[in-house]
């Protein structure tokens, strides 16, 4: 009798201990497989999420260019189908690479500027106008659940370097894809000449000079211009790789000033697609007032042939397309209004008021223009998993690569 | 001691379900559990190197190195480095009894790696033209033939920047495809026969009745010479007791009563219909108050003339509007959009109209709307296809498109107003043709391992 009490209370323990144990075993590969099993389910919503946002141009269809807060958030280009974004729903994204500028002289003060165009281009657009990511969170059904960045990078880098700056001007320009060098492609450039008049009443202009040339097996081509030999000429170069439907786009430019006023064209209303033409001095009151410089304003579009054509321009409060802006308070800034909804690249060629010293800046209308890369969402660094995905995509006929990171709010981790 | 023996008995088939279970039950690689979506990937960038046709092109000269070269160059520079492909064309044939049979392939690597996945993108050889046949408007038998008023002998108004001859011409490359004979109406004597009932082109497939009239003249209208003072037809075009000369207001009330009688489709293009009436020879020293010699104004009475004709009513002179002059910003139906795209005419959505007609007026005269061009702006509609519909009956004896635009006229609205109406069918040729298509399978892997 005492043995067999024994023998159920010893045969007992050890069942109970080794349930115990083997229960903890189980669980682990089970948590994991939880874990594993709502990864996937989070890489089903990320490509559901990119083709959401890719294949349908929002709600109202138009708000990339009327000024609107959209309802729904899509960035398809409202006038073609498939995987072709809009240039200008896209400018509207507030991109979480770009600094605030801040302009006393218009009602919006603030302003967002996408920094990742180098000197002498410049993307500024009004913060009121811009759509934040918490908008697009709410607009995307995703408020508190999941996390997002949303990234637009050219498939072409087209990078434009001088190899001799006079006597005569050689640039080197070298076109990479995402994996391969741009081999064997032409490349359309215009080099844009700009001419500094001694003239008080002159503006400075300038004019265009168009050519093409191949790249080599490395994806390298070498131009010279023979008629520049001063190294202080202000010019701007702006190439387009182009094969096989894919277009790259890349710019270089020179400025002879030996400081740093510029003028600056700054996005004062999208929806009227007006341009104010600030001096560098009033943006964040980096400089003294008084300062002047005279300016010329064009916009140019991009051809078939990838040449530039000029559209005529509109001005808002009578100041033109040629004229001088002056920093400091109680100088008025000089606005213009684009032509059209079209793309294209506002170019501003300014003078320093009694000297020759001056420059140009380009102003890309559409993120296209001057393929501008876009990164918009929250940051996925230290998030628990990330998952990717990507898309082909066209921008205004230049080749960009989509891309959505997405990661779960709720901030599920791999167990073990 | 048999209870603890059993026990171990359990523990070891335990032990055996979870090592038997672990051995099964892989979990799957990081790679597997987030997978970059190659398909999505695959038919994007077969788009994109679409985009100008370059890939429709390089899938049908595989024999030419270069281009298959840059087409290489172009998928491998705007693929990320660690994705492979395989790109394979095929040419589509029914020959042999095998339809598919690759002609090239492209790849940069041997294999694809543990997963991949593809897609297919179907090319059409630049050569091939792909018909379109249009259903022909009154090949049952009813109607089918379209007059466009193209008479020498008159002018027009509204239409500033054309002459109607230029909108004829227009209107005849729109629209000819979609009927069974469209006839231009040269002159007033060839409107005059028609008036009559009369073929006026010799074909066996001109039909009077049923017809489709477009006024190409705007706000004026072509009259024949017999409807002119003191002449043959005086009775049925001049009334003598019109106010402040607008005598020939019984004109538009006789063309009215012929839209009814032949169930005519009467189209109106721009502007007031039938504000003036115009033959360059009877009013040769005539102008319309703005130095257009040639035509005489009928006023604001001439379309209530016409309506009374159409609605069968005894002649009454009503000097009374049928439009106001109010600018309005309208847009096309949604049901016009749609047939917009269907037979690929595309006028601006927003149009602006200055003559947009009352439809409570209209009403007036047995006047259903068949078709809205236009959205209606409260009683106003700027655009619309009118059916009359006399009381106590349901056949239609005469329809009215009116477009009340401002100048100067869009033809493409027009035709597109007649089609919408209409409805003719379009006919696509065959798509998949021997040797006329080509698919395209771009397969693509992740390189590494998991």
């Amino acid at each position: 009798m005492g043995s067999a009490t024994i023998d159920h209370m010893v045969s007992l323990i050890v069942f109970i201990a080794a349930i115990m144990i083997f229960i903890g075993v189980f669980s682990q590969p089970i948590q994991t497989a939880i874990v594993y099993e709502s990864h996937r389910a989070l890489s089903t919503k990320n490509s559901d999420l990119l083709d959401t946002i890719l294949l349908n141009p929002g709600i109202n269809a138009t708000w990339g260019i009327d000024g609107t807060v959209p309802t729904g958030f899509g960035l398809q280009d409202p006038e073609f189908i498939q995987y072709q974004l809009s240039p200008f729903s896209t400018m509207r994204l507030c991109c979480s690479t770009g600094n605030l500028v801040e302009y006393d002289k218009t009602s919006h003060s603030v302003y967002y500027e996408n920094d990742t165009l180098v000197f002498g281009s410049a993307l500024v657009t009004p913060l009121a106008e811009a759509l934040n990511y918490s908008t697009a969170l709410s607009l995307l059904g995703i408020n508190n659940t999941y996390g997002f960045q949303f990234s637009l990078t050219p498939d072409i880098t087209v990078s434009v370097m001088e190899n001799q700056a006079a006597s005569p001007l050689t640039l080197s320009i070298t076109a990479t894809g995402i994996g391969f060098p741009f081999a064997n492609a032409p490349i359309n450039y215009c080099l844009l000449q700009v001419t500094m008049p001694q003239n008080e009443t002159n503006y400075p202009s300038y004019c265009i000079q168009s050519g093409v040339v191949q790249t080599d097996q490395q994806g390298k081509a070498v131009l010279t211009f023979p008629s520049i030999t001063d190294p202080n000429q202000v010019y701007a170069f702006i190439a387009y790789a182009h094969s096989d439907g894919v277009v790259g786009v890349g710019f270089r430019t020179r400025v002879s000033s030996i400081n740093e006023q510029s003028v600056v064209p700054l996005v004062e209303d999208i929806a009227s697609q007006k341009i104010a033409l600030v001096h560098s001095y009033d943006l964040n009151n980096s400089g003294p007032n008084g300062f002047s410089l005279k300016y010329n304003t064009t916009f140019v579009v991009m051809k078939q042939d990838y040449t530039l054509s000029e559209l005529s321009l509109g001005s808002l409060n009578g100041a033109g397309s040629v004229g001088i802006v002056s920093s400091g308070v109680g100088n008025p800034y000089p606005t213009i209004s684009l032509p059209t909804c079209t793309t294209g690249i506002v170019i501003v060629t300014y003078q320093q008021d009694g000297s020759t010293q001056g420059g140009i800046v380009m102003m890309p209308w559409g993120i296209n223009s001057l393929a501008l890369p876009v990164t918009f969402g929250g940051n996925p660094a230290g998030q628990n998993w990330v998952t990717t995905d990507i898309r082909q995509v066209t921008v205004g006929g230049i080749a960009y690569q989509a891309k959505l990171s997405l990661w779960s709010s709720n901030g599920n981790g791999v167990a073990g | 001691m048999i209870r603890t023996i059993e026990v171990l008995f359990v523990i070891i088939i335990i032990s055996g379900a979870f090592i038997g279970a672990s051995y099964l039950a892989v979990l799957p690689t990081p790679r597997q559990v987030s997978p970059v979506n190659l398909n999505r990937l695959s038919l994007t960038t077969l788009q994109m190197l679409d985009s100008d046709y370059d890939l429709s092109r390089a899938a049908f000269e595989t024999d030419n190195s270069t281009v298959l070269g840059q087409l290489q160059v172009a998928l491998s520079a705007s693929l990320p480095p660690n994705v492979m492909y395989n790109l394979t064309v095929y040419d589509v044939n029914n020959q042999d009894g095998q339809l598919y049979s690759a002609v090239a392939n492209i790849s940069n690597a041997q294999n694809l790696g543990m997963t991949s996945d593809i897609s297919t993108y179907t090319v059409a050889s630049s050569n091939v033209t792909f018909n379109i046949i249009p259903q022909k408007i009154g090949d049952n038998g009813v109607g089918g033939t379209l007059y466009i008023l193209n008479c020498s002998d008159a002018n027009g108004w509204w239409i500033t920047g054309y002459t109607a001859q230029s909108l004829a011409q227009d209107l005849y490359n729109l629209l000819s495809p979609y009927f069974v004979q469209t006839i231009m109406v040269q002159n007033t004597t060839q409107l005059r026969e028609l008036l009559d009932n009369q073929t006026i082109s010799g074909s066996t497939n001109e039909r009077v009745q049923n017809a489709v009239v477009i006024n190409t003249f705007g706000e004026c209208v072509p009259m024949p010479q017999e409807y002119y003072q003191g002449q043959s037809r005086a009775s049925q075009g001049y009334d003598s007791n019109a106010l402040n000369g607008y005598n020939y207001v019984k004109y538009e009330y006789t063309l009215g009563s012929f839209v009814r009688q032949y169930n005519w489709t009467w189209a109106s293009i721009v502007g007031y219909p039938f504000y003036y009436v115009s033959n360059t020879g009877v009013f040769s020293n005539d102008q319309n108050g703005w130095g257009i010699y040639g035509m005489k104004m009928t006023s604001t009475g001439g379309s209530k003339a016409f309506l009374e004709g159409l609605n069968n009513q005894n002649y009454v002179y009503d000097s009374g509007a049928v439009t106001d002059s109010a600018s309005r910003q309208v847009t096309f139906t949604s049901n016009v959009i749609g047939l917009s795209n269907y037979y690929g005419i595309y006028p601006a959505i927003y149009q602006t109209s200055t003559r947009a007609l009352s439809t409570s007026t209209l009403s007036g005269y047995n006047l259903r709307v068949a078709l809205g061009v236009f959205n209606p702006s409260g009683d106003y509609l700027a655009g619309a296809v009118y059916n009359h519909v006399a009381a106590g009956s349901n056949d239609t004896t005469g329809s009215f498109l009116a477009l009340g635009l401002t100048r100067t006229p869009d033809v493409r609205v027009t035709a597109l107003s007649l089609l919408s109406y209409y409805l003719p069918r379009l006919y696509p040729s065959e798509y998949i043709a021997a040797g006329t298509s080509r698919e395209v399978v771009l397969q693509l892997g992740l390189a590494g391992g998991s």
